[in-house]
């Protein structure tokens, strides 16, 4: 006991006490920057010092470089356009439909009976395995992507909407009722500001899986796009622009992730507390 | 005169449990009545069916001589379990009611504004209510029933969940509460010394099947100070009322103690304990 907060007092004497504020203050953020760069230097020295050929693997430095190239001729926001355009389309096609096919699916035992047996066997599916008949059908430009990606997001927004509905907490729906208010009343102001939450969280989840389903649409067949980038790279074994890709694809899914999240903060403030 | 709340010939069943058989009751406006009788006697159901939250299978419940069957903004009803809504502020949560029933307006808001003061919850409007203490969050509860001005209040343990000294001020403020506002009083609770204070009678009720087993009178003058709870008068009646559930309340006691886990209808009268 004695020995242990000898040490540690001793270890924290060696740091200047300002450093320790900030650390105190920027710590956590601090420690993950630290760990990403420290890996990207690993990777970079790795490359540099015995990987060497590039044909297996690319340097941090041959990405960035890439990337740069790939913004400078144009081609990335080419690409970036027609997936982003791609993604939109499909997700807010997912939600809106999510929702609206989860609501109905609430509003009576009989429409929960007709959809429940689809949604849970097409929920089951791999939809992205039947993307290639999806391209046959929708043909090669974005709207075959668009219904890929719709398909693969529409579901957890389904489940989501359905469980949050239900969920509503019955002591609830009774204090409301004891005020005389009718079904819409009770839907409004109980079960569906009970389902915000589930319906936010099936929002994050359809964004990460409509990234996925558009990249591997465009595996499938495409014009352009950055999953289309991605294959072509790897067709002609460009390792820089196939890492490029994969870099601005992780990059993206990080940013949409954390803005879904943002979303969910603001708009369900009652579950910070 | 006529009564304000009647019960005629009321019977209620859940499966083979007749829970409540032949009540008669008539409550005399602005008379505060108390209901007491042991756990599972069907007191919450009693209230619930005045409520209209629960229909009868037989007899009637008549307001003012007019039969009612749903809630309505007649009948305030105060729950025993914390029933706010999570994602509404303390003010959205007091003007619930007068929102269901289209009644906010400057004046409506006005007063739900000095009910939230006679609670003691004034500068609190814009606190969730997972950011209160249980005291303070069966006050909102309270303060909400009251907004919508009813004539009947229908309460059902509203202080259970208090500590001493809370409930001993809450005591106090509803008599004030009763006092000013003219209302007429259904409160239930297992306190019979909380019962003889607020009351101008105590309805004791026994079960299997659930009945009216007596009815007190409480001839202490109001109004009554905190300290009239020591005074042997007092005393005499808590221990009158108690010698008429000792009975039950042992026998419910051993009957829920070996359905426990068992039968899962004793498992909801401890549970709500
Ligand atoms: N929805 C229901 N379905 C079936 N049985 C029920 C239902 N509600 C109540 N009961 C039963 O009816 C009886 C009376 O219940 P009630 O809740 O009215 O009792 P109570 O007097 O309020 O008890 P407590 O003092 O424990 O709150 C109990 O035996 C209970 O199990
Ligand atoms: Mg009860």
């Amino acid at each position: 006991m004695n020995a242990r907060g000898a040490r540690v007092s001793s270890v924290g004497a060696l740091v200047p006490a300002p450093l320790r504020t900030i650390y105190a203050r920027l710590g956590p953020q601090i420690t993950s920057a630290l760990s990403i760069a420290g890996g990207i230097a690993l990777w970079e020295l790795v490359g540099r010092l015995f990987v060497k050929n590039s044909l297996f693997l690319s340097t941090p430095s041959q990405i960035a470089n890439e990337i740069a190239m790939l913004w400078i001729s144009g081609e990335l926001q080419m690409h970036m356009w027609v997936s982003g355009q791609e993604f939109f389309i499909g997700l807010t096609l997912a939600i809106v439909g999510g929702i609206f096919i989860g609501l109905v699916m609430t509003s009576s035992v009989k429409a929960e009976k007709i959809l429940a047996p689809w949604v849970t066997a097409l929920y089951a599916t791999p939809t992205i395995a039947i993307a290639p008949l999806i391209i046959l059908w929708f043909g090669i430009d974005i709207w075959s992507k668009v219904v890929i990606c719709t398909l693969n997001g529409i579901f957890p927004m389904i489940i989501n909407t359905d469980a949050g509905l239900r969920g509503a907490e019955r002591h609830l729906i009774e204090a409301v009722r004891s005020f005389g208010a009718t079904r819409w009343q009770i839907f409004w102001k109980v079960s569906l500001p009970s389902a915000i939450p589930y319906i936010l969280a099936g929002v994050r989840l359809a964004v990460g899986r409509s990234i996925v389903a558009i990249v591997v649409g465009e595996l499938f067949g495409a014009r352009a796009g950055l999953g289309f980038m991605l294959i072509q790279a790897s067709e002609v074994f460009n390792m820089s622009r196939l890492f490029a890709a994969v870099v601005i694809l992780a990059v993206v899914g990080i940013a949409l992730t954390s803005l879904a999240q943002a979303l969910e903060r603001h708009l369900v403030p009652w579950r910070r507390l | 005169m006529e009564p304000k709340l009647a019960i005629r010939n009321l019977s209620k069943r859940f499966g083979d449990l007749q829970a409540l058989e032949g009540i008669n009751l008539e409550i005399a406006e602005h008379e505060f009545v108390c209901i007491v009788g042991p756990s599972g006697c069907g007191k919450t159901t009693l209230l619930r069916i005045i409520a209209g939250l629960e229909t009868a299978n037989g007899g009637e419940i008549l307001i003012d001589g007019k039969g009612v069957r749903a809630p309505g903004a007649d009948r305030g009803f105060v729950f025993q379990a914390d029933s706010l809504l999570p994602w509404r502020t303390v003010w959205k949560n007091a003007v619930i009611g007068l929102e269901i029933n289209g009644l906010v307006s400057q004046e409506t808001r006005e007063y739900t504004r000095s009910l939230l003061k006679l609670v003691g919850l004034e500068g609190f409007d814009h606190y969730y209510p997972a950011q209160l203490s249980g005291g303070m969050r069966q006050r909102v509860n309270l303060a909400r029933a009251l907004a919508l001005n009813p004539m009947v209040l229908l309460m059902d343990e509203p202080f259970s969940a208090l500590d001493a000294q809370t409930r001993e001020i809450m005591q106090s403020e509803m008599l004030r509460i009763w006092r000013s506002g003219h209302k007429t009083v259904l409160f239930i609770t297992h306190q019979i010394d909380e019962a003889v204070y607020l009351a101008d009678r105590v309805i004791v009720l026994g079960r299997r099947p659930g009945r009216v087993k007596e009815i007190v009178s409480v001839d202490i003058p109001r109004p009554r100070e905190l300290n009239v709870k020591r005074k042997p008068r007092f005393i005499e009646y808590v221990d009158h009322i108690w010698q008429l559930i000792e009975n039950d309340v042992r026998d419910s006691v051993i009957e829920e103690g070996a359905h426990r886990g068992g039968r899962r209808l004793a498992g909801q009268a401890i549970s709500q304990e």
